[in-house]
């Protein structure tokens, strides 16, 4: 099954839907908009790997242990 | 024994706003507590989303902050004094003016939580103050700060206090914020789309607080009908219909553009989260940190030091003379235990104040959570998160400040761990008595020996952090960073001096009975004696309680090489303060303390001392004990700030885990360095 590719190689300034979350962090996630489903985009690269993401107005910034735990298909 | 820190007890509404015995009037008294029939106002919602702001300003400085009992979450609660429609009062024995029309109501800042599902002790805490206790014990309204720049992501906690149908009303923050990036919000209809009250405030320029104060005593203690909620027990079908209830609010309550515009935000971030130039930015700031907190305090806490030294021991001294009690026990106990103690403490208060006001500026810039970010990796390396960088480095110029700054951790387990750590950072304090023995017994490389004990501190924090998070700490998850940026905002004087204020109370509060008691408890034993021919308060050290304290407690220091008496006795001083270990010393051994850093006839007195110590070896014992001096309880001062931050029991368990450290680090040198020096 196709489950799209992880957050890390995703370009920036692209609109991205997430398609897969690990469990452990899901609910944390959704509380923040950023659930199954859901658009977003990445604006930035951050020190330490990580990436800066807009979800409906949110600035969310996402660790680098997180981003390749995280599958997202480009539209 | 794992710290997991799941308030799993019963909590009790009352024992927050501290019930009197004897019911008084609401318009009576200054206390924290409002009167019993003050209507309790839980005021909930996301970090980030003005909360505590919000608390600040509707409270001003009637706050008390501290622990939750049983937990390390912090509760700040206080009065919120309202006007009322109508002169109502229900106190047993009213005073109020029938034409003064006042309310007073119990504010309580519950922590921020995205949501009521237990995930964290703060969020466990909430949950329990809202729908674990008894229906009579909860608040008798939830005011729910929600972002209105962020709208769909604050309403989460809406959607489920909404399905409980627990009296709220939602309080609209960030609407400038919002306006700026071309959203819209209709209260009135969002109101509906949410069934509850919604009112628009901006807690940092304090506007909107009438209405919203109109809102809470229209509302208070009226439920609200629940939300029908989905009949299933799948949490994601759950949360699926939250979810479409929130876009169905937002999509009918207000409007933004299709495209996000870039954010004045946006571009700084751009900057100061960047691969290469945030860490430089971050480094940069830190430098201002430990520059303003350490060279700006410094000749304000010298000012104080010498005020306390001087005028007002001389003016009491005097005033002790003329009053017949000169020379007396009674002029030891006022010059040498309470002025010499609040003079301690106050010596504290430009450090502290300093060190609050950074605080609260980088908090209330947005900066602290850029800086979360740009550190996470390194501090992840030893379980702790990037805002741990912060405390960690304030500590290399004070311990006490920075177990303050520990606060700025959103997790209680990662506070507790972080103020535990702190006290292996070595402090300006100790740097004085590693020159002054690097001088004695390094000569020429004494710049090296003192660098060595900036890096074992830097491995002692690593180490101690290693050992601790795969032990008591084994149970806290590496969860992976994920935090909410908010939007940058200009810090307010007025928020800023409040934030302040209430944390140096807080400080001085708790900091005041530990750090007089201490400096009163060692001018007490050094003022009885235990050879016969000395009065009271007229006795050598030697031969004083003190002196025989250290000479009974000298053997430990056998197997480290520095087991005299006047080296042991600095280490009972040092407790006290690392700056008094020097001139402990001149005054043991009666010779005059070096001005200028230099080892003088002291330093003769002390290297003899080592070298009759270490059977020969002084140079391993002299290493041993500056090791020692390193890693034992850094000061009197900074445990009361451990004691304020993360309670009695992790403080003695930090003191304890200090001493075995700092004892078998010192024999482990002197042991394994007698055999090369």
């Amino acid at each position: 099954m196709y489950v799209g590719s992880d957050l890390a190689s995703a370009p920036l300034h692209t609109s991205l839907t997430l398609v897969h979350a690990p469990e452990s962090c899901r609910k944390r996630l959704s509380c923040l908009g950023l659930r199954i489903g859901a658009r977003f985009s990445l604006l930035s690269r951050t020190a330490g790997g990580g990436r800066v993401a807009l979800v409906a107005g949110s600035r969310i910034a996402l660790g680098s242990t997180l981003l390749s735990q995280l599958r997202v298909e480009v539209r | 024994m794992a710290v997991t820190e799941q308030p799993d007890r019963a909590l009790k509404l009352p024992l927050l706003v501290g019930t009197p015995s004897v019911k008084a009037c609401c318009h009576t008294g200054g206390g924290i507590g409002a009167c019993p029939e003050a209507p309790v106002v839980a005021l909930v919602g996301a970090p980030n989303t003005g909360k505590s702001t919000l608390f600040n300003a509707l409270t001003g400085a009637r706050v008390t902050m501290g622990n939750w009992p049983g937990t390390t979450v912090e509760v700040s609660h206080g009065i919120w004094k309202t006007t009322r429609d109508a002169a109502s009062c229900t106190c047993e024995e009213c005073t109020c003016d029938p034409n003064e029309q006042r309310r007073d109501i119990t504010l309580i800042d519950l922590p921020g939580a995205y949501s009521i599902d237990p995930h964290s002790p703060d969020e466990a805490l909430t949950r329990e103050l809202l729908v674990g206790v008894p229906e009579d014990e909860r608040p008798d309204l939830c005011v729910v700060a929600c972002d209105a720049s962020r709208l769909a992501n604050s309403l989460y906690l809406v959607a489920q206090l909404r399905e409980l149908g627990l009296p709220m009303m939602v309080a609209l923050t960030m609407l400038d914020v919002a306006a700026k990036s071309g959203i819209t919000v209709d209260l009135d209809a969002l109101s509906e789309a949410l069934g509850c009250p919604v009112v628009g405030i901006d807690p940092r320029r304090r506007t909107g607080l009438e209405a919203l104060a109109a809102g809470v005593r229209e509302h208070t203690g009226i439920a609200t009908a629940p939300r029908p909620v989905l009949e299933t027990t799948d949490a994601l079908e759950l949360d699926d219909d939250r979810f479409a209830w929130i876009s169905d609010a937002v999509r009918a309550g207000a409007s933004a553009p299709a495209e996000q515009p870039r954010t004045f935000s946006d571009k700084v971030d751009r900057w100061v989260t960047a691969p290469v130039l945030g860490p430089v930015i971050f480094l940069a700031v830190m430098w201002l940190v430990f520059q303003i907190t350490t060279a700006v305090a410094s000749p304000l806490q010298g000012f104080l030091d010498g005020l306390f030294s001087g005028p007002v021991t001389n003016g009491a001294t005097w005033l002790l003379g003329q009053l017949g009690l000169g020379g007396t026990w009674v002029e030891g106990l006022v010059v040498s235990g309470l002025i010499a103690g609040v003079g301690m403490l106050l010596t504290f208060v430009p450090l502290m104040t300093l060190m609050f006001i950074l605080l609260a500026v980088l908090e209330d810039s947005g900066y602290l959570a850029r800086a979360a970010v740009v550190t996470d990796r390194l501090m992840r390396s030893i379980g702790l998160p990037g805002r741990a960088f912060l405390p960690l480095i304030v500590g290399f110029g004070c311990n006490v400040p920075a177990i303050s700054a520990t606060r700025i951790l959103p997790s209680s387990r990662q506070r507790i761990l972080t103020a535990l750590l702190v006290p292996f950072t070595s402090c300006t304090a100790r740097l004085t008595v590693f020159v002054m023995l690097g001088s004695v017994f390094f000569g020429p490389y004494a710049g090296t020996a003192v660098f060595a004990m900036y890096v074992i501190s830097i491995y002692l924090v690593v180490l101690a952090g290693f050992v601790l998070r795969r032990t008591l700490w084994r149970t806290m998850g590496a969860e992976p960073l994920i935090i909410d940026l908010p939007a940058y905002q200009v810090p307010t004087l007025r928020l800023t001096a409040s934030v302040t204020w209430v944390r140096l109370q807080g400080f001085l509060r708790t900091a005041a009975g530990i750090i007089v008691a201490t400096v009163c408890a060692v001018w007490l034993l050094q003022s009885i004696p235990t050879t016969p021919g000395h009065a009271f308060g007229d006795v050598p050290v030697a031969e004083s309680a003190y002196g025989a304290a250290a000479q009974a407690i000298t053997p430990v220091f056998a197997p480290a090489g520095f087991a005299k008496w006047e080296t042991t006795s600095a280490l009972v001083v040092g407790f006290v303060a690392k700056e008094a270990v020097i001139s402990s010393w001149a005054q043991t051994y009666a010779v005059d303390q070096p001005a200028d850093g230099t080892p003088g006839t002291l330093g003769e007195r002390v290297r003899t001392d080592f070298e009759n110590s270490s059977g020969g070896h002084p140079i391993p014992a002299a290493l041993a004990f500056m090791v020692f001096l390193l890693a034992y309880t850094p000061c009197v001062a900074t445990l009361a700030a451990q004691w304020r931050e993360i309670g009695a029991k992790w403080t003695l368990f930090g003191v304890g885990m200090q001493l075995v450290t700092a004892w078998v680090l010192a024999v482990a040198v002197f042991q394994i360095g007698r055999l090369f020096l």
